[in-house]
């Protein structure tokens, strides 16, 4: 029954008549990676490569085959030819509305694409969310109760994997969706290129979801030599796989960038856009910026495990810390590409919420690009016990120091929009809520790792992956879910179950909680980070902390289930159930393929809350 | 009630708390043992942000709580209502800013965290302290031991130091990144390959206590752990002379049993 | 219906689409600016921390001439990529064609120069920090050259055929801005590596 439904489905990408191969899209992508696989391990053959060295053209040759399998290739190799792009065909990659295919296809209309990020995107969640049922499964008790090796991926395996969560989820899902809307823009500055950067993503993820059957990698999501190069293949599945959402993410930033200063409607200017629209301009900024030099630390990694190379060799000469200078360069403002959109989806939210304008609007863009700038100079923050250069401990002590300071602003952007109001508690204004909180005990702890005494005794420790929890779930998914959730109606046209809403967030956040304060206090009293096993004092605490991470699992099974079934028969939402102001919202839910029938001219911010109520905001100006 | 009162009122539940808070904390000793110097600092660290942070923290959930408690709109939280914003809904007050305000957060943030940097920079300084030191040892990390080298050639996989002396570690490894913690030392340094590291620690109360290392080094990471005995100069002088020296000879690394005390 | 097809903005603006165009190309040069750093910041510390360069054990380092040729020949490419573009500027398509065509022929020399250099140094990607630093600079770079010279290609054909005109010609301009940094790449390698 389900196959034959399956098989239906599959049949709507079938060929044209008379030819055999398949039209563009998912299985004719499958099929590319199949041949181009097959085509990597010949040449490797051929030419009597090492393991390593094999899997390398094997995935190379099958993520070449797969994107050309998908379509992603098909107008520019006919411009590169010289022949004309039939018009038609290009606009007809925007796909139809109303048809699922378009999920499945090489489809360039943005909202398409936001779609497809987000749903990837949760997907990936729920899979690095198991990860971590089975590390706290590990934990809940002491000693050894499954297998070292298996933990050590598993746990590696759950960090790459939620990483790239962090990274994509709310600039490639919201963000690609909402952007162009928001701006009052028809799509993005380049849709080719877009839905390139989203079909870059289901193999890398492949990549590393397989990396336990070709043995695991045991170093972390930070992958540092030397035990990186002697690690299983597993490890240069997932290296491999970052470059390629690295790559990905490059392209997308200049695709925002190029959006954004480029296509705005009349009459918005910069310092009128919407605080998301800022948020994510400088997570752009810094994606575009710091992304290669993590992909030349992993490629100097790659290179010595598999060409012979000595740039992390000790022996050989090779600088075994100047990997994690590099790695960290990038990584730290990482974590501000994580935690940014996040912040932004939660100022976008308040005011709507709140029924007051966005508090100091211009101090929160200020501190945004300060926050972004700042960024680089931190990095060395995460070695302060690495035995990096000891004249570097203290500026950078100062750095960090300072980096709090426009992350307060996000504080008082919020509380002073908050202060005064007419709160109303909707589901997007309780992950408001709680965000809030939890952002601020990841800030309040980062000023414990920032100050180098108090880091030489927790670093490494548990202290610092509740930290870490604090600042990208506090940050990053807690702004996914009020995003999620606040956008829900414009996405899907329906409305969201409020009551299941405010279950998944009341029994998240208390799962949450429960699961990483006392993480902080494990952390000072000596239980390190990354360890299957730990002393026996430790196991009361540790057997609570699992069992509240198991309820973590279980409320987002309930936000699942809330969205899925909304999505297919929740209630018809008109197009503005928030009575907000930005552009999106003044459209039709969902929004049609053209998104606007004339685009708007743009006359103030739209966070004009407040009486005396300015007149209804039609489609042909935002007040 | 004027914006003024909510403000007084919220302020008020703040200071109290704040000065509550800060008294509980101000009596805390907060890394579990202290057995250094070094340590000693690094708990006065700790206290002193804790102590910070709490009205930092204060301020926070105060302004939630009486948000959540004062600024509801009527009406809003009518469990069930699926669609949106209720007719009618009313806004609040179009306060898009406030200069003294903004100003004076960014002064106070500005002010505490250069407050807090100059502490963490004179602790820093103090922990490191001079070059100068009365007892060496090179401690040597492997895939997934440690053991230690003194001065007179002995080999050890315990690390034994005299109290109230300023100890040198010089930490080496041949594999991997491995850390060398002793916690209630305060005392952490990674052991890189290429590049020998130190520590400069000053124990002050005898006793065994635990280390381990703290950087990801494989399988074997979790059970790579080492014990520290802390006694004085003749006891630990005592202890290296009973133990057995390598040969003429010393293979790179002897076996546990010979080199155990 | 117009040849002219606007590779990237969804845009009636045929002129916004290209100035998008543009803008996207700074913005990933920008991106390769920060590749190359990173690998130019591992060779300078790798180097920094060696007892001696070449480090003890290695052998000689390349010689001069050849590299020396190559910086004349991208030198002189980037002028003749400009006179292309100025050719562009001015509608004339035999002009474009000729120096596009110079252009490449120069990229092609170097590259077959870089290849026989490479073969003929006697040390390869394994021979320690040195052999690491050296090929993974040069390698990148030369593969950015290939992409440029395959860029530099299509856009010479799409001349040939006619698509470019005076107001329009994007991707020759682009192509121009790439080819001029890896001009620019090159001179800081020839310095770093060969000379220093």
């Amino acid at each position: 029954m389900i196959a034959t439904r399956v098989l239906a489905a599959a049949r709507t990408f079938a060929p044209r008549s008379r030819s055999f191969v398949p039209r563009p899209g998912l299985p004719r992508a499958i099929l590319g990676a199949i041949i181009g696989f097959a085509l990597g391990i010949g040449l490797a053959a051929e030419l009597k490569a090492e393991p390593g060295q094999l899997l390398a053209l094997a995935y190379l040759f099958g993520l070449a085959g797969f994107l050309l399998g998908v379509g992603a290739f098909r107008f520019w190799l006919t411009w590169a030819v010289g022949r004309e792009i039939d018009v038609a065909e290009e606009h007809a990659a925007h796909g139809r509305a109303g048809e699922w295919q378009r999920y499945f296809r090489f489809t360039t209309d943005h909202k398409v694409i936001g779609v497809q990020y987000l749903v990837t995107a949760f997907v990936l969640f729920f899979t690095a969310g198991t990860a971590a049922m089975f590390m706290r499964f590990e934990l809940a008790q002491p000693g050894i109760a499954t297998n070292k090796e298996l933990y050590n991926t598993i746990m590696s395996t759950h960090g790459a994997m939620m990483i790239t969560v962090a990274l994509v989820s709310i600039i490639g899902g919201l963000g690609n969706y909402l952007v162009p809307i928001m701006i009052g823009a028809r799509d993005m500055a380049f849709p080719k290129a877009n839905a390139l950067s989203y079909w870059m993503l289901p193999l890398a993820i492949l990549l590393v979801a397989i990396n336990p059957l070709l043995g695991g990698f045991d170093s972390g999501w930070t992958a540092y030599p030397p035990l990186s190069q002697q690690a299983n293949l597993g490890q240069q599945a997932y290296l491999m796989a970052f470059v390629t959402v690295g790559v990905s993410s490059i392209l997308s930033a200049i695709n925002f960038l190029v959006t954004v200063f480029r296509m705005r409607a009349p009459g918005m200017s910069l310092m009128r856009m919407p605080i998301f629209v800022w948020a994510l301009t400088v997570t752009a900024a810094l994606a575009l910026i710091a992304t290669s030099v993590v992909a030349a630390a992993f490629t100097m990694l790659l290179f010595d495990r598999i060409l012979g190379t000595a740039f992390f060799r000790a022996s050989r000469g090779g600088d075994v810390i100047l990997f994690q200078h590099l790695f960290w360069f990038y990584s730290h403002p990482a974590v501000y590409i994580m935690a940014l959109p996040g912040l932004g989806a939660i100022l976008e939210v308040v005011p709507v919420f709140a029924r007051k304008p966005l508090f100091a609007y211009p101090l929160a863009v200020l501190s945004f690009i300060s926050i972004g700038v700042m960024s680089f100079m931190v990095w060395a923050h995460h070695m302060f016990v690495s035995g990096m250069a000891e004249f570097f401990h203290i500026p950078i002590m100062l750095t960090t120091e300072l980096i709090s300071v426009p992350t307060g602003i996000v504080f008082l952007s919020a509380l002073g929009t908050i202060w005064l109001g007419r709160i109303q508690f909707k589901v997007p204004m309780l992950w408001v809520f709680g965000f809030i909180w939890a952002f601020l005990i990841g800030g309040i702890t980062g000023v414990f790792l920032a100050d180098v005494p108090t880091d030489i005794a927790l670093s490494d420790t548990a202290f610092v992956v509740a930290h870490f929890h604090y600042t990208i779930v506090g940050g990053t998914i807690f702004g996914l879910f009020a995003g999620t959730y606040y956008w829900f109606p414009k996405i899907t046209g329906r409305m969201y179950n409020e009551r299941l809403g405010r279950l998944h967030f009341w029994w998240f956040t208390l799962a949450f909680n429960a699961t990483f304060i006392p993480m902080f206090w494990l952390g000072i009293e000596g239980m390190r980070r990354r360890v299957a096993d730990y002393p026996a004092e430790f196991g009361t605490v540790n057997l609570f902390i699992s069992i509240a991470a198991f309820n973590i699992a279980l409320s987002v099974g309930v936000f699942a289930f809330n969205m899925i079934r909304s999505w297919k028969t929740g209630p018809l939402a008109e197009s503005n159930p928030w009575q907000a102001q930005t552009l999106e919202w003044q459209i039709a839910s969902p929004p049609p393929i053209q998104n606007f029938d004339e685009i708007p001219t743009v006359t103030a911010t739209p966070y004009q809350y407040g009486s005396p109520r300015p007149a209804a905001a039609d489609g042909s100006s935002a007040s | 009630m004027s914006p003024r009162r909510h403000l007084l009122t919220a302020g008020a539940v703040w200071v109290v708390l704040s000065v509550l808070g800060i008294v509980v904390v101000a009596g805390l000793q907060i890394i579990p043992v202290i057995a250094s110097r070094e340590a000693a600092i690094e708990n006065s660290a700790f206290v002193l942000l804790t102590a910070v942070s709490v009205p930092v923290l204060m301020l926070v959930v105060v302004g939630l709580a009486y948000a959540a408690l004062r600024f509801r709109a009527p009406g809003a939280s009518v469990a069930g209502s699926a669609d949106g914003m209720a007719d009618g809904t009313i806004d609040g007050p179009p306060i898009h800013g406030h200069r003294g305000f903004q100003a004076a957060w960014l002064a106070i943030s500005l002010l505490m965290v250069l407050g807090l940097f100059a502490y963490g920079a004179v602790g820093l300084v103090e922990i490191r302290g001079a070059q100068a030191a009365d007892f060496e040892v090179q401690v040597e990390a492997e895939q997934w031991a440690w053991h230690y080298a003194y001065a007179n050639g002995v080999r050890s996989t315990e690390l034994h130091v005299p109290v109230d002396r300023r100890v040198h570690l010089v930490i080496k490894s041949d594999d991997v990144i491995h850390s060398f913690w002793v916690p209630a030392f305060g005392v952490k340094q990674d052991a890189v390959p290429g590049h020998p590291t130190q520590i400069y620690v000053t124990a002050t109360h005898a006793g065994t206590f635990p280390g381990m290392c703290a950087e990801l080094c494989g399988l074997g990471h979790t059970g790579m752990t080492t014990t520290v005995v802390v006694a004085d100069q003749a006891a630990v002088d005592a202890w290296l002379s009973n133990q057995p020296k390598p040969s003429a000879k010393p293979s790179p690394k002897p076996s546990p049993e010979a080199s155990g005390s | 219906m117009t040849t002219h097809v606007a590779i990237g903005a969804h845009d009636e603006d045929a002129a916004a689409a290209a100035s998008n165009m543009l803008l996207a190309v700074k913005l990933a040069i920008l991106s390769e600016v920060m590749l190359f750093g990173a690998l130019f910041a591992a060779y300078f510390v790798i180097r920094g921390e060696s007892p001696g360069w070449p480090p003890p054990g290695h052998l000689e380092r390349p010689e001069l001439v050849l590299p020396g040729l190559n910086t004349l020949l991208l030198v002189t490419s980037s002028v003749t990529m400009q006179l292309a573009v100025r050719a562009a500027r001015a509608g004339n398509r035999s002009r474009i064609l000729r120096w596009l065509g110079l252009t490449l022929l120069l990229g092609g020399i170097f590259i077959v120069i870089q290849a026989y250099e490479f073969s003929t140094n006697g040390f390869g990607l394994d021979a320690g920090t040195f052999g690491s630093t050296f090929y993974i600079l040069t390698g990148f770079h030369g593969a950015h050259v290939l992409a440029g010279a395959i860029l530099i290609a299509i856009v010479a054909n799409r001349t040939r055929l006619g698509l470019f005109s005076a107001e329009h010609h994007t991707s020759l301009e682009g192509t121009s801005y790439y080819w001029h940094f890896v001009d620019v790449v090159w001179i800081f390698l020839f310095s770093s590596l060969y000379v220093l």
